[in-house]
């Protein structure tokens, strides 16, 4: 049944505390910013409306969006509303949505059973800062949307001199959740530790960003190295506890994952996905969370041929 | 702490609460109802049905809940099944409960005393019947602590059903964690929340538990604070409950009629009589075997009405089989039995009748049965064991089964002890309550199996003196296998003494076991001697 495709994943995160200035003095000013997915999308209702015309098998129905919304920033439940789901990847999900003319609903799953939960017909599509990469392409087909910079998260004052995904994680201990894309990253320094001479990293596996969070701050991992964003509010809610050693690059893209056997829905996001570009509805939701400008990306399109 | 109590309150997981529950009472319900199929399929006569339900016994008790979950949810839509989460989890928790369940029957079924059952059966009870009103209701009784288990163990498995967004109390408690960082608070919450529902399910249990005590149901009323866990139903009280049942004297018992041995001029006028009279038991060339043990070789025995008939003979001579074939709770392998005329165990064709036919048969025939152990249903009154047969298997209004116990209760010298449970009466008690109960659907032979040899020696005398009464006063068909001589001697018109498995000698009662011709009969009778010598006739 289910492939196991998705040997290591990852995401990211955003600012816990940067939206809860935005829902303070936003929920006034913000109505604006709020509607802002609406109002940029007016920017171009010809192109959207075209693209209705040309993709009409979705317009006007309801699809499931499978999420792992334990990402502040980019897809957590609304600590004022818990009803609802907020950040960067619902917003941009739903301006699409709106472009195409469909609405979305939430499953919220476990990292590792984004893609299979896709894969399963229990959603249609995932938008979940989940990274793109050639393995996970086997399960599902990608539309990319935004760069990876990921941060090194440590115990404040760093005591095992962490500096990056590099021998000076030999010995250490790294938290991970499960089908992260680090995963692969950490092991491949185990045959590096072992020719220098020093102990090997080792990894323990958790199912959400809390619990790999909490592995820290009980001292049982050294490290977490995690989108830079999520790294960032991590850091802001424990600040005496916690900081991060160094931000690196990592050589993916995130993506919006749809189902392989569906190649005119991914043709239908991606080409919406372009009109909310143009729109600047992107740009304009990246600010409105907090995060990096630098993440923005034209779209690609990433399958596994 | 504010943060925790906001927690506790927070609407959010509240509403978690309800598909907590909901995924909870599918897999408890789901699975009481699976695991009655996989429990009956286990004790069934079918070989293929039994190995069925080991299989999935073996395959969903031996693999993780987590993984069944995920199973249901993401591989059945392969197959065209795509249900919604809450059912995907409540199905895979059902199916993983279901095994648990089904053993929890299973041994509260084989938990059921077997004497039970073939009193039951004697009675002339149908499998469904026996179900019904002996097993289930003494099963049930014994399942509920393990049945409060399971229900806590399935709530407490309902988080799993997070795995498949599920959005009830622990999906929502991580993901409020993971958008607040209020990770300790958060969990406190939701793990005080787990422990309220837990708690009310071990309420639950305990009332239940009260509610069914077959105790509170009789004159002592046990309150339901005696099941708190640091009160204890201690020894003292446990014996001034019994005494409040058992303690008032028999009155008026049996004592007013003088013993009844019979003259020489008697006996030999009631022989006259007796040879008249049809026959009601007739064993031709009857052969039974235990695998290489003959139990009955080759047996003959006719018995006509009115006559008492005591069968004497060692241990393993054969004389609890050959009762236990003349009420058809055993079969035999060669010959033929007919009682009242009718041929037992076959239908007017010469086909071997089902088990249900059997009973039947029996509940039509009417042979009434007495044990050694006595085995009254446990679970009821004296009234009750004697009543509910007549409602059951002769379909009499509670009304008329009511009063015909009433009746017997009073011959046997119980009236005042109808509304005691079994556990409640001496020996004797007990044997007497199963002699009416035996006699309640007016059997045209009684067959008594030992029927004082588990009773203490001052308790014997009481039932000698009941089974006296029926022989010689009511002129009922008896055979009696029993080891008093001195009784066999007063009541029996004719013993018959078997030894393997065969009758080797028989005749008048007074005679045979006075100058027995046969050199084991003699042996067997002077070993016996050696304890009472049967008294000669007045």
């Amino acid at each position: 049944m289910e492939r196991r495709v998705l040997p290591q994943a990852r995401r990211g995160t955003a600012r816990a505390t940067s939206w809860r200035k935005l829902a303070l003095g936003a929920s006034i000013a913000l109505g604006l910013v709020a509607a802002a997915p609406l109002s940029a999308q007016a920017a171009a209702p010809s192109a959207c409306a075209a693209l209705q015309e040309k993709y009409p098998d979705w317009k006007g129905k309801t699809l499931v969006n499978a999420i792992n919304p334990h990402t502040p920033g980019y897809e957590t439940i609304d600590p004022k509303d818990p009803s609802k789901y907020i950040g960067f990847d619902i917003d941009l999900g739903e301006a699409i949505g709106e472009c195409l003319g469909f609405k979305l609903t939430y499953k919220p799953v476990t990292f590792a059973a984004l893609l299979t939960t896709l894969a399963a017909g229990q959603a249609d599509i995932v938008i979940s800062d989940i990274y793109a990469t050639k393995e996970r392409a086997k399960a599902a087909d990608f539309i990319t949307y935004s760069k990876v910079f990921d941060g090194v998260l440590v115990a404040k004052g760093n005591p095992k001199g962490i500096n990056g995904i590099n021998i000076s994680m030999c010995g250490a201990a790294a938290a991970e959740n499960t089908g992260y894309v680090e995963v692969p990253l950490i092991q491949a320094l185990i045959p590096e530790c072992k020719k220098a001479g020093k102990p090997e990293p080792t990894i323990q596996l958790y199912d959400n960003n809390a619990n790999c969070i909490q592995a820290i701050l009980a001292g049982r991992a050294d490290t977490y190295i995690n989108d830079v964003n999520t790294v960032d509010s991590a850091v802001k809610a424990y600040p005496d506890k916690l900081e991060k050693a160094i931000a690196v690059t990592i050589p993916y893209s995130v993506g919006i994952a749809v189902p392989k056997d569906k190649p005119k829905f991914r043709d239908a996001v991606l080409a919406a996905l372009i009109e909310v570009q143009k729109a600047g509805t992107h740009m304009e939701l990246l600010k409105k969370h907090g995060l990096d400008v630098n993440n923005f990306k034209e779209p690609d399109i990433l399958t596994a041929d | 702490m504010s943060l925790f109590l906001h927690y506790l309150s927070m609407p959010y997981l509240l509403e978690g609460i309800e598909l907590t529950l909901e995924v909870t009472a599918l897999g408890l319900g789901g699975g009481l109802i699976l695991g009655l199929i996989l429990a009956g399929m286990q004790l069934s006569r079918f070989w293929l049905l039994a190995a069925i339900a080991r299989a999935y016994t073996v395959i969903f008790r031996g693999t993780p809940l987590i993984l069944q979950m995920v199973f249901a949810y993401d591989a059945l839509p392969h197959i065209g099944i795509k249900l919604p989460a809450v059912l995907a989890a409540g199905l895979a928790l059902a199916c993983n409960e279901a095994p648990f369940i089904a053993e929890m029957l299973r041994a509260g079924v084989l938990g059921v005393d077997r004497g039970q059952l073939t009193a039951g059966q004697a009675l002339g009870m149908t499998p469904s019947v026996l179900m019904r009103r002996v097993i289930a209701p003494q099963a049930i009784r014994t399942m509920i602590p393990a049945f409060g288990n399971e229900a806590v163990s399935a709530l407490k498995n309902s988080s799993l059903a997070s795995v498949v967004a599920v959005q009830e109390l622990t999906l929502r408690s991580t993901q409020l964690a993971s958008s607040t960082f209020d990770f300790f608070s958060i969990f406190f919450a939701s793990g005080l929340l787990y422990l309220v529902l837990t708690a009310t399910i071990s309420v639950i249990q305990l009332f239940v538990e009260w509610l069914l005590d077959l105790d509170r149901t009789t004159r002592r009323e046990r309150k339901l604070a005696d099941y708190l866990p640091w009160r204890r139903v201690d020894l003292a009280t446990k014996l001034e409950l019994a005494d409040a049942t058992v303690a008032d004297p028999d009155p008026a018992e049996l004592a007013d009629t003088p013993p009844l041995a019979l003259t020489r001029e008697e006996r030999a006028r009631r022989a006259t009589t007796i040879a008249r009279n049809n026959i009601a038991v007739e064993a031709k060339d009857l052969t039974k075997s235990y695998g290489p043990q003959k139990v009955l070789d080759g047996l003959d025995l006719t018995v006509r009405v009115g006559e008492v008939v005591a069968l004497l003979g060692p241990s393993g001579s054969g004389k609890s089989t050959l009762l236990r074939c003349i009420n058809h709770l055993e079969n035999w392998d060669a010959g033929t039995l007919r009682v009242g005329g009718r041929r037992l165990g076959f239908d007017e064709n010469g086909k071997r009748l089902s088990p249900r036919a059997i009973a039947n048969e029996r509940a039509s025939v009417g042979v009434g049965m007495v044990f050694q152990q006595f085995n009254l249903f446990a679970h009821l009154s004296a009234k009750e064991n004697v009543a509910g047969p007549l409602r059951w298997v002769h379909g009499m209004t509670r009304i008329d089964a009511d009063r015909r116990a009433t009746e017997l209760l009073d011959r046997v010298g119980l009236s005042h002890r109808a509304d005691a449970l079994p556990r409640h009466l001496s020996g004797g008690q007990q044997q007497r309550v199963a002699i009416a109960r035996a006699l309640a659907p007016n059997p045209s032979v009684l067959l008594l199996d030992e029927p004082t040899s588990a009773l203490d020696p001052e308790l014997v005398n009481e039932v000698l003196e009941v089974i006296r009464r029926l022989a010689i006063d009511d002129g009922l068909t008896m055979i009696i296998s029993t080891h008093q001589i001195r009784f066999a001697d007063e009541v029996a018109d004719r013993v018959a003494f078997l030894s393997g498995g065969a009758i080797i000698e028989e005749g008048p009662a007074h005679e045979v076991l006075t100058n027995p011709r046969n050199p084991l009969t003699a042996r067997f009778l002077s070993v016996m001697e050696a304890d009472k010598t049967p008294e000669a006739v007045r």
